[in-house]
């Protein structure tokens, strides 16, 4: 038998689509595909709806029981999970429609919604920490913004994934931290170009190439932002002085302003005493 | 296959006789099986490699090829592989490139003065990929005929032999391919009957395929990577 390269390649597509029989989804085209799988839109009979469904290699077969524990409002929720005929683990998930982050990022939203969305992930990320998962290949690829504004993180905790170079923590053995490095490097990617230097400060720290010299945990880093952006003095930057009476002056506008109404009033009346 | 390709390392009815004492060669650390398997498997590749890369016509390279197998069989060769290092697959093309530029160069001192012939290859594998994209090209194409055959003989061996035809009509056709509804009435069967025998035959195509490589694979973490090489 001689087969010609399109069999071959013909051959390649088919064998891998997964047989559906026996479950309640039938197979509607390809969307993605990454280190650890395939991506397909289904189609859920029963509740006619699209869902997004996942094959996976065997060697991430803990995948979908480990975003099943992971219920929040910024990862995307798993409907059901199995076995294929030939022993590859599959699970259905939300369909998330809208954009990727590096996407969104592309469309210049202002830093307010940047931070917003950032927060979110961080969020996310917070609560898999607390239930000791952690995410390995944080990138702005594997997150979606959808449209009304709702952000998803995606592709969880596959110890096989080495992670993605430039979000990669450059420590041998990851952990939690290494998490916290790639929250940075997408920090750093996330801001506008100049960036405010205390946002520029925080994401540095967080992926800085240390891991002792991070923020020892995602709400420390989290809290940062925060303070950022009630204007106060953030842990990663040690701020000159002129800057600290700058943002003194812009937080505390309002009183400054008062004061100064109120000494302009009483050296006027001084003045008008004295005549 | 160009006109004067070898047909050796297809088919198992193919295999010259020579590989058998290869085969009875081998030290016996390494099960026949696995031997035998891996033969079967990078017979091919490997001559289509020495093709390209020496630019050997189909005589030198058969005899080329058939020589590295018997000295690395001779010599452990494939007991030496440390997977830490390269994939099994990257390995052996590179012991295949050291093995023919060394009997090129020996070649080369024996005629004194360089004249050696680099053969014409055909105009369809020059315009082609590199010699190592055709070694991988040449693997996968190699890895699916062995596993069709293990498909066609799993078919026999279960009664499944309108299974075996529908995927053989549909998944194996070099020109268009026909509907399910036409399938099904050739065969008179319905579509879904179609859709349920497909599914099986793909299925055990893959299972195959795995089993294949699971043959030449060292190891779990190899085989994953190897699988995820076909399929991803």
């Amino acid at each position: 038998m001689d087969l010609s390269d399109q069999v071959v390649e013909h051959l390649r597509r088919v064998a891998a689509l997964p047989d559906l029989t026996g479950t309640p989804y039938e197979l509607l085209e390809e969307i993605g595909r990454g280190g650890m799988g395939v991506v397909y839109a289904a189609h859920d009979r029963p509740l006619d709806r699209r869902v997004a469904l996942k094959v996976l290699d065997a060697a991430a077969e803990s995948e979908a029981g480990l975003i099943a524990r992971l219920e929040h409002p910024a990862i995307v929720p798993v409907y059901q999970a199995g076995l294929l005929p030939d022993g590859r683990p599959w699970y259905a998930m939300k369909l998330v429609s809208g954009a990727r982050l590096d996407h969104f990022l592309a469309g210049g939203p202002s830093l307010a919604e940047r931070l917003r969305v950032f927060r979110r992930i961080g969020e996310a990320v917070a609560f898999a920490h607390t239930r000791g998962v952690m995410h390995r290949d944080l990138k702005p690829q594997n997150v979606m913004v959808g449209p009304f504004g709702e952000v998803y993180v995606m592709d969880w905790g596959i110890a096989a994934v080495a992670g993605t170079p430039a979000f990669r923590a450059p420590e041998q053995a990851l952990d939690f931290r290494s998490d916290i490095y790639a929250l940075g490097a997408m920090l750093a990617c996330a801001l506008p170009d100049p960036a405010p230097p205390a946002l520029r400060a925080i994401a540095d720290k967080a992926a800085n190439r240390d891991a002792a010299a991070r923020y020892v945990d995602v709400p420390a880093l989290l809290a940062d932002i925060e303070r950022f952006q009630e204007g106060l003095a953030v842990e990663a930057w040690k701020e000159p002085l002129w800057h600290g009476l700058h943002r003194f002056a812009s937080r505390n506008a309002v009183l400054l302003w008062l004061l100064a109404a109120y000494a302009t009033v009483k050296f006027v009346l001084f003045f008008m005493r004295n005549l | 296959m160009s006109h004067d390709d070898t047909a050796i390392g297809g088919p198992h009815a193919q295999f010259p006789s020579t590989q058998l004492s290869l085969l009875a060669a081998a030290s016996g650390s390494l099960p026949n099986d696995a031997l035998d398997r891996i033969i079967a498997l990078y017979w091919k590749p490997v001559y289509r490699f020495v093709r390209l890369k020496f630019r050997k016509d189909n005589e030198d390279a058969k005899d080329l090829t058939q020589s590295f197998f018997a000295t690395a069989l001779e010599r452990d060769f494939f007991l030496r592989f440390d997977p830490s290092k390269a994939s099994f697959r990257t390995y052996l093309r590179m012991a295949v490139e050291r093995f023919a530029a060394n009997q090129h160069a020996a070649a080369h001192c024996q005629k004194r003065g360089g004249e050696i012939r680099f053969e014409p290859v055909d105009d369809q594998e020059v315009a082609g990929d590199s010699p190592e994209e055709a070694f991988e090209r040449e693997w996968r194409r190699q890895l699916f005929t062995l596993a069709l055959e293990d498909l066609a003989a799993c078919a026999a061996r279960e009664g499944k032999q309108l299974q075996l035809a529908i995927f053989e009509a549909y998944d194996l056709a070099a020109a268009e391919r026909p509907s399910y509804a036409a399938l099904g009435a050739r065969h008179d069967i319905a579509e879904t009957a179609v859709t349920n025998h497909l599914a099986w035959a793909r299925r055990t195509l893959r299972g195959f395929v795995t089993e294949r490589l699971q043959g030449v694979t060292p190891g779990e973490r190899e085989l994953r990577q190897e699988m995820r090489r076909i399929w991803i």
